[in-house]
């Protein structure tokens, strides 16, 4: 094996198809670039969900004095004697792990440091804050169940399933991602084909060369590698270039939205991330421009 | 050396066989030609012995092996032991002399000490030494012709096919091209060469394989182009 007449072909077969090959490269960015962000959407979110799902409660709200809450109405606000039932009531069931009681001036306290609304702010009192139990539960799947046995107690206004809330943002998330992995999907079909195309040009580019190449002997692999290897440094200039694109996705989008996130995504999983991509990237063009040859250079 | 044992071959989409029930024997530093009209089906017998094609029954032994028992994987060491010149010459254009020859041993994986050793060796043989460096677009006919034999005979095969390696080239200038051929055939390589060219033929008096609509209709030593001319 000769490998700088080996590489000498490979940089002829890449100069003349210049333009096929910068089409390629792209292709093989943009693509695994999109494949990266969707990956790393994903395990933003599952780290979010991980993340959220140990903290997230039922909050169970009890009346105040003229609450608006259906349960509430005709009636004032939430007796002693009502907590107390309804606290032996919430620890006896079985799904629960444990329950805190949050008072007025708790609730009041938690509003102040979340709610950034002034105006909102300079007019609630303390006695406006509904009391509530924070219910934490040994399996969060069960929530639905437990919130819709402690609706109907007296002195419930309203039961929270914080996960809700979380479903939505989940939600969005779900949508990024699948968007990202369905673009991804289109370019790297778009990518198989355009190396297949490349590859094929080259090919009949140098028919004159294989043709005698096959005429005096040369093995098989001798003749294939050179096509093999275009594919292969296309993908991977193309690789380290959706690298360089998701490093970029990682700095200025996934750093700026990290004040909201609980739990941000650390360089490890990017760099897995990208290491990932890249074999995807190379491995794509290895295969397609190994099935071309097939095709288009009997040997 | 070339052993073909009633071999036919029927290409698809074709109802009339290119050869039809042909045995023919070369033995070892045998000069054979092979002549008939167009379509008689002397290029088919040359890539039948390189393995270009399969019959489709019969048996065809080249250098002592079975094609039909030869592994798609071990066809380009078939080749290597067989040199190929054509009508069209088939150089690269972009590469001088010396790198059209030293072509065929680079993708063979010769060290690169012996390809300087053989190919000076080889254009000199073919009687080019001194135009090493000249582009193919700058010889004549069958000066490219001679590079065509110089890259055929460099890794010194068994035996050298010739598909009217005439056929491009004037009377004069081919008389030259059959010497090279006879010199090559001197070192003991086995010579097939098809021709249409009846002078010649005639002029060599080696041996003579005629084909007529996929038949051998003559096998003669010191033969001539055709009894009836």
């Amino acid at each position: 094996m000769r490998a700088n007449f080996i590489f000498s072909e490979v940089w002829i077969g890449l100069r003349r198809n210049l333009t096929m090959t910068i089409a390629v490269i792209v292709t093989v960015a943009v693509g695994m670039a999109l494949l990266g962000v969707g990956l790393m959407i994903n395990s933003q979110v599952s780290k979010l969900t991980g993340f959220w799902s140990d903290k997230v409660e039922l909050s169970v709200y009890l009346c105040t004095k003229g609450s608006p809450f259906e349960p509430c109405k005709n009636r004032g606000a939430v007796t002693p004697e009502e907590k107390g039932t309804l606290e032996q009531t919430i620890k006896a069931l079985p799904d629960v792990e444990r329950v805190q009681f949050e008072n007025q001036a708790q609730a009041f306290k938690n509003f102040q440091s979340t709610e950034s609304n002034t105006l909102l702010l300079s007019v609630t009192k303390p006695e406006d804050m509904p009391e509530s139990f924070r219910v934490k539960l040994k399996d969060p799947e069960k929530a639905a169940a437990v919130a819709s046995s402690l609706k109907g107690q007296p002195g419930v206004s309203n039961v929270v399933n914080e996960r809700d809330l979380l479903q939505s943002v989940f939600g969005f998330m779900d949508t990024l991602r699948n968007v990202a992995l369905g673009i991804a999907i289109l370019m790297v079909i778009a990518a198989t084909l355009l190396i297949g195309n490349t590859v094929r040009l080259s090919a009949y580019n140098r028919r004159r060369e294989t043709g005698i190449m096959r005429l005096v002997g040369a093995s098989n692999i001798y003749i294939q590698l050179p096509f093999v290897l275009e594919g292969l440094i296309a993908g991977l200039i193309g690789g380290v270039l959706s690298g360089v694109i998701l490093i970029i996705v990682k700095v200025f989008i996934f750093e700026s939205i990290q004040t909201y996130m609980a739990a941000p995504l650390g360089w490890d999983t990017v760099a897995g991330v990208i290491t990932g991509t890249m074999a995807v990237g190379v491995l794509i063009c290895v295969l397609a421009s190994f099935v071309t040859l097939r095709r288009y250079l009997r040997v | 050396m070339i052993h073909f044992d009633n071999v036919t071959k029927v290409y698809a989409n074709q109802n009339r066989p290119a050869l039809d029930h042909v045995s023919v024997d070369v033995d070892k530093g045998e000069f054979v030609f092979l002549v008939g009209p167009s379509g008689s089906g002397k290029s088919t017998f040359l890539r039948l012995v390189l393995k270009e094609e399969r019959p489709n029954s019969g048996s065809i032994h080249v250098a002592g092996k079975d094609l039909s028992k030869l592994s798609n994987f071990k066809v380009p060491h078939l080749r290597r032991r067989i040199g190929c010149v054509f009508q069209d010459f088939r150089l690269l254009p972009n590469k001088n002399v010396y790198e059209n020859v030293a072509f065929a041993l680079e993708v063979i994986g010769k060290p690169r000490r012996f390809i300087r050793k053989v190919v000076p060796e080889v254009i000199e043989l073919v009687g080019l030494e001194g135009k090493a460096h000249r582009m193919p677009e700058e010889l004549s006919g069958g000066e490219q012709q001679r590079v065509a034999m110089a890259r055929a005979f460099v890794n010194r095969p068994m035996i050298l096919l010739a598909d009217e390696p005439t056929g491009n080239i004037d009377p004069a200038t081919s008389i030259g091209i059959m010497k090279v051929l006879d010199r090559i055939n001197r070192t003991g390589t086995t010579v097939l060469m098809a021709t249409h060219d009846a002078a010649i033929v005639d002029s060599m008096r080696k041996r003579v394989v005629e084909l007529e609509d996929g038949k051998i209709v003559r096998d003669q030593s010191r033969g001539v182009y055709g009894q009836a001319y």
